[in-house]
Order: C-alpha cells, then sequence, then structure tokens
C-alpha cells in the first residue's frame, strides 16, 4: 500500500512538473549539447556596468560560439523587471517565453521560487557542477538561507567591503573604529538609501555589529524581529548628524554614493564587490589612491547563481550555458580585474594543482583586500525574508 | 536706443548660454575619464567610452538601427492615421465630436502606467509581446494624440476651399490628395513627423515591457547606464542619441518642405 502510494505521489510530482523540464533533464548531457547547437541563449541580466557587460558580450559569447556554436544574445533587464515579464507570463499560461538565462540571487531567487517561475532543478545535469563544485558548501545548497534546491547553480561570489582614499584617511579597522571616524569626518560618510542593494546591505552591518551577530536572525519570529533590530536603528540615528548634508537626505543609488566619492565629496564609499575599488580605479573613475577594506567583525559575503526559467525557450542551450559559465577558463577570466573580478565559486579542492595555481596568482590589484584576509573576514547573509522589513523600518524610522 | 541693444543682446547671450551648456557638458564628459570637484578641466581624457559604442560585440550600433527603423515605421503610421482623422476633425462635423476630441487626448491624460501592465498582458495573449511589430503598435499610443492634434488644427487652418476649387475643376479624389492636399498640409506633417519620431525614440518603459528584452533600442541599453552612474558612457550614448533625432529632423526637412516653396507659403 504505501508503496502505492510513494508511486502515486512521485507520478503525480512528475506531472505537475512543466512538461518541458521534465523532458529536458531527461535527456543525457551529449543530448543536451547535441540538441544546443546553433541556439541563441537569452541572457538577462543587470547591464549597468560596461566591463560586465563587455566580458558578456565577448568573452562568454565567442568562446560559446566557438566550442558549442550557441550564439549569446545579452539583455539588459534587471531582477525586478525580468519577474515581473515571468509573472505575467504565468499569469496567462505562456509556455514559450523569451528568456533562456537568468543572473539572480536572494530575495528575487525566493520570489521566483514562491512562483514557480523557474524550470526544474538542473544543477546535477552540469557536468562542471558535479565536477568543480562543493555541493555541500553553505554558500551552494542556500541564497541568503533559502534552499536553493538545484534550481539555480552558484555564478560568482562577493563580499561586501569599503573603500576610502588612503591619500586623504586611514581605514578603521573596526565597527567601533568606523563609527569613531564617522564622527570624526563629518560629512564625509553617507550610504545610499535603502532599497538600494549596496546601502542595504551596509544597514545589516550595522545590525549584525549592534544587535549581537546574525546567528539569531535565522529562527526568529516576525513579531520579534522590529524589536531585535531597534539598536541598529538607534544607531543609524545617533550617526545621521555626521553624515554627508547632516543625513538630510541620502544618495538615492550606490551609483550617486560612488559619484560622490569619485567627485571627493565623500571619503569612504562601498561595494559588494570586493574588486570594485581596483576596477573603478582601472576604468578612471575612482582616484588610484583609493583602497579597499573589511572590518575586524567581518563582512558579509554571498554568491550570485544563474538560473532558467519555466518558459526557457531553449532550455538546452541555457543549459550549456550555464555549464561553461562554471568552467575553469571561464571562472578563471571572470575572476581577473580587468575583465570582471567576480569571486570564483569553485572549490579549490577539486581543482588540479596547476588551476588552483592559477586562480592564487591573479593579481587582484593593491587596492583589493587579499584573498586570504577576505576570507578570514567572511559572514553569512540573514534570512531573504528580513531584507523587505529591513527596509520598511528604515523609511519609517532613519529616513523620514 | 543703444541700451535697447545692449539688453537684447545680453538676453539673447544668456539664452543661448543657457541652452547650449549643458549640451558643451555632455561633450566634454563623454571624452573625460576622471573628473573631481573642484576641478574646471578633467583629469584625463579617454576615447574609452567611444570605443566601447563602437565595437560591435556590445550591439550599440545595432539596438541604434533598431531604435530607427521602428521610429521610421512608427512615424509612417502615425501620419497615416492622423491624416484623414485631422481631416475629419478639422474640417467635419459630426455628433460627438468634441468627445472624440478628448478621447484622442486620453492616452496623454490617463497615467501610462496604469494602462501598461495590462496592455501588456493583451499583447501577449494576442501574440504581439516580444515582436517588432507589437513594440510599433504600442508606440502608437503615446504617439497619436500630438500627430492627430497638430494635423487637426492644420486641417482647420488650411479649410477645404482648395480641395473644392480642385472638385470644380475636374480632379478626382486622389489626384486632389497629391496634388493640393499634400503639399498645403507638408508643414503639418513635418512637424507631426519629427515631433513623432522622438518621442517612439525615447520610450523606454513600453519597449522594454511589450519588446520584453528581445527587441533591444537604444534607449534600452543607455538607461542602466545612466542609472547605474557611468557618467562618461552616459554622455557618449546622449551624444549620440541627440544626433540620431538631429539628422533625423535635417532628412524630413530634405524630403518634406521644398525650399522653393518656403517663400511663397501664404498661410498659417
Amino acid at each position: 500500500m504505501k508503496k502505492i502510494i510513494t508511486a502515486l505521489i512521485i507520478t503525480l510530482l512528475l506531472l505537475s512538473l512543466p512538461a518541458a523540464a521534465a523532458e529536458v533533464l531527461d535527456k543525457s548531457w551529449e543530448e543536451i549539447v547535441n540538441e544546443a547547437e546553433g541556439e541563441t541563449v537569452n541572457f538577462y541580466m543587470f547591464g549597468g556596468d560596461r566591463r560586465i557587460n563587455n566580458w558578456v558580450d565577448t568573452f562568454v559569447a565567442d568562446n560559446l560560439k566557438e566550442e558549442y556554436n550557441i550564439h549569446v544574445h545579452r539583455v539588459p533587464m534587471g531582477p525586478d523587471d525580468y519577474l515581473n515579464k515571468l509573472l505575467g507570463e504565468k499569469q496567462i499560461g505562456r509556455q514559450q517565453g523569451s528568456i533562456d538565462l537568468l543572473w539572480i540571487n536572494g530575495e528575487n531567487f525566493k520570489v521566483a521560487r514562491e512562483n514557480e517561475l523557474l524550470f526544474g532543478s538542473f544543477t546535477e545535469k552540469l557536468p562542471n557542477f558535479n565536477k568543480y563544485i562543493d555541493q555541500n558548501a553553505e554558500g551552494v545548497t542556500h541564497d541568503f538561507g533559502y534552499p536553493t534546491e538545484g534550481y539555480e547553480a552558484p555564478y560568482g561570489k562577493a563580499q561586501f567591503s569599503f573603500v576610502y582614499d588612503s591619500a586623504k584617511t586611514e581605514a578603521p579597522a573596526t565597527f567601533a573604529e568606523l563609527t569613531a571616524w564617522i564622527k570624526d569626518n563629518p560629512g564625509k560618510f553617507t550610504y545610499a538609501a535603502l532599497p538600494d542593494f549596496t546601502g542595504s546591505a551596509f544597514v545589516r552591518h550595522v545590525i549584525y555589529n549592534t544587535c549581537g551577530g546574525y546567528q539569531k536572525f535565522y529562527e526568529m519570529q516576525e513579531e520579534e524581529f522590529v524589536k531585535a533590530i531597534q539598536p541598529a536603528v538607534d544607531y543609524l540615528k545617533e550617526i545621521e548628524p555626521y553624515l554627508w548634508r547632516e543625513g538630510e537626505s541620502y544618495p538615492a543609488t550606490q551609483a550617486q554614493l560612488d559619484n560622490l566619492y569619485a567627485d571627493g565629496e565623500v571619503w569612504m564609499t562601498m561595494g559588494y564587490h570586493p574588486t570594485k575599488a581596483a576596477g573603478e580605479i582601472e576604468k578612471g573613475n575612482f582616484p588610484a589612491s583609493s583602497r579597499s577594506f573589511v572590518i575586524e567583525e567581518g563582512t558579509i559575503s554571498n554568491t550570485h547563481f544563474l538560473a532558467v526559467p519555466f518558459n526557457a525557450p531553449q532550455p538546452e542551450a541555457a543549459l550549456v550555458a550555464a555549464n561553461f559559465l562554471l568552467s575553469f577558463e571561464a571562472q578563471y577570466n571572470k575572476m581577473i580585474p580587468a575583465n570582471w573580478g567576480d569571486f570564483t565559486v569553485l572549490d579549490f579542492d577539486k581543482l588540479s594543482e596547476q588551476e588552483r595555481r592559477k586562480f592564487e596568482n591573479i593579481d587582484l590589484g593593491e587596492a583589493t583586500v587579499p584573498l586570504a584576509e577576505l576570507e578570514a573576514h567572511r559572514v553569512p547573509e540573514i534570512p531573504a525574508k528580513w531584507v523587505p522589513m529591513i527596509e520598511e523600518v528604515w523609511s519609517a524610522e532613519v529616513a523620514r | 536706443m543703444f541700451k535697447k541693444n545692449i539688453y537684447r543682446k545680453i538676453i539673447l547671450y544668456a539664452l543661448i548660454f543657457l541652452f547650449a551648456f549643458p549640451l558643451l557638458l555632455l561633450l566634454v564628459w563623454a571624452f573625460s575619464g576622471r573628473w573631481p570637484w573642484p576641478n574646471l578641466i578633467a583629469e584625463s581624457f579617454s576615447l574609452e567610452g567611444w570605443r566601447y559604442f563602437i565595437d560591435p560585440a556590445n550591439g550599440a550600433v545595432e539596438s541604434l538601427a533598431t531604435s530607427v527603423i521602428i521610429g521610421v515605421a512608427v512615424t509612417f503610421i502615425t501620419l497615416l492615421i492622423s491624416i484623414p482623422a485631422g481631416k475629419a476633425m478639422g474640417l467635419y462635423d459630426f455628433p460627438g465630436k468634441g468627445a472624440v476630441k478628448i478621447l484622442v487626448l486620453a492616452p496623454l491624460i490617463v497615467p501610462p502606467l496604469a494602462v501598461t501592465m495590462g496592455i501588456h498582458i493583451n499583447f501577449m495573449l494576442l501574440g504581439l509581446a516580444d515582436k517588432f511589430i507589437g513594440v510599433i503598435l504600442v508606440h502608437l499610443i503615446p504617439t497619436l494624440p500630438y500627430s492627430i492634434r497638430i494635423m487637426t488644427h492644420t486641417f482647420e487652418g488650411l479649410g477645404d476651399k482648395f480641395e473644392a476649387q480642385a472638385r470644380v475643376l475636374g480632379a478626382g479624389p486622389l489626384q486632389r490628395f497629391i496634388h493640393i492636399t499634400l503639399p498645403l498640409i507638408s508643414p503639418g506633417l513635418f512637424s507631426a513627423g519629427i515631433l513623432v519620431f522622438i518621442i517612439s525614440f525615447s520610450q523606454y518603459l513600453l519597449t522594454f515591457l511589450i519588446g520584453g528584452g528581445r527587441i533591444i533600442t537604444f534607449t534600452m541599453l543607455l538607461f542602466p547606464l545612466v542609472n547605474s552612474g557611468d557618467r562618461m558612457l552616459a554622455a557618449v550614448y546622449s551624444l549620440v542619441f541627440i544626433a540620431a533625432a538631429l539628422i533625423f529632423t535635417l532628412l524630413m526637412e530634405r524630403v518634406l518642405v521644398n525650399p522653393a516653396e518656403k517663400r511663397d507659403h501664404f498661410y498659417i
């Protein structure tokens, strides 16, 4: 009896999967590669960084064309917009969409999963995922505390770091020193108004350091949360008079804060991207004396992912592209600061001696915090569901 | 007398400065690397932005072509609809004319965001989303009110006496349209055409939603770059944007306005 029920449940589950996904995922990798040949993969991703755009348009596009005869069509559309588009398509039951591959993580992944906007659990299909990725690592199995369950494949790693101008000031080493620095240098520090991605990450650092760490937020009830982050709100109010323009206004986006920094109006900026300073110096935006630092208590690190939408027109090509992006050559090329400077998700223990050495020998530039130091000061994200709540509290209490 | 002249000159130059200075700044930014306050000139100059624009891999030139093709198609269709519509509203009386006149302006009055989501869903159901034709059709929404309005006024000023004259002399409907009406309304067509092209060319949200990323126009590339604060590239793309609109205006003027006729136009 039990067996029959189990079998029934499994068939039901299989039937409820979109037909296309089950079909594609049943194929062998060779079949997938063969069928992907000559197809176009429509890659929807944030389009505001010309180095990243260029990397996808040249290195990724050229290699996929050469190795698999797959054409890459990069579309500059961020998560908010493509999620809206997918939700609309889901609503009318459109089975043939226009997006093949998404660059996604955190809250957006959670929304996509909860609305069943994704294709299926595909990561096990990717040879490079099986070969190079530590499948039990927290950064692979969970995304902002939300289980990934193979619906997204890791793509790159980021770690928050602060950027300062070494020609003008010294870097604080701890959170307390950072606070002191802000008060000693009135008007020279600010952060982007929430819900900006980076500004929001800065506030999470404040929460970690004023409310007693991050662990407790994993098992907290919603009613407790607002009360629990009260010390952080008090802290943000306390530093407000020392911020740029006495905190009367905050830059609306991280880009505006970066421009304020580039113009010398503030002396510190930040980024969810450890090689940001190196890259901006290279682009000619930031002064060459810019340096990065992380605080002793650690900075937040997360993984960004690749996912395939439920109605991808060429899922085979999307899988091949995702697999290519997890290859050693792509991950290595991506980590070189002149190309992008995005950290690899590959497990160093699974690499050959030679490959590992190549990674370790990448010159991240003197503006970047050394890899070992970054790794030693790494803290995880808190669950995605808190992020919108923090933004609400911030708007109500701090911004006003 | 002398004093009056001075004031006039001051005002003239102030206005020129006011209009030209932002453009000039854009031009400098397009070639500037780092330019921190309070430096009067940039610290470094580079052609990096232009190189990125020209590189075919980045698709800027391709998207510019897409924008122009869509713009021209939208202009053509809009004018095609606006001529009879304008004539009907400018020359004829019919019941409910006032209501129709207001309804034509409705797309400008109703906030676009309120309707675009609904349009998007319907376009998807009709299979128009993610297609060229869908984008062209959706651009008609913001362009038609302006162009119908302009053509209505053109016909109102023109009256129907010239056409009546031709009819008396025995010209058929097609002959009347080609030889009489079209030359007389060409200034109106010119203004409407330019306006329509520029509106279509600068559409972002509608193209973004209906085109769904399959149709990539120039504004779709420009927007994220401006948004992420890449000032040099934003300046480069903005200059290209202005140049494209300007070139189209000049071309339209060549096609529609006959220089010999300019002098002896005797109406409006």
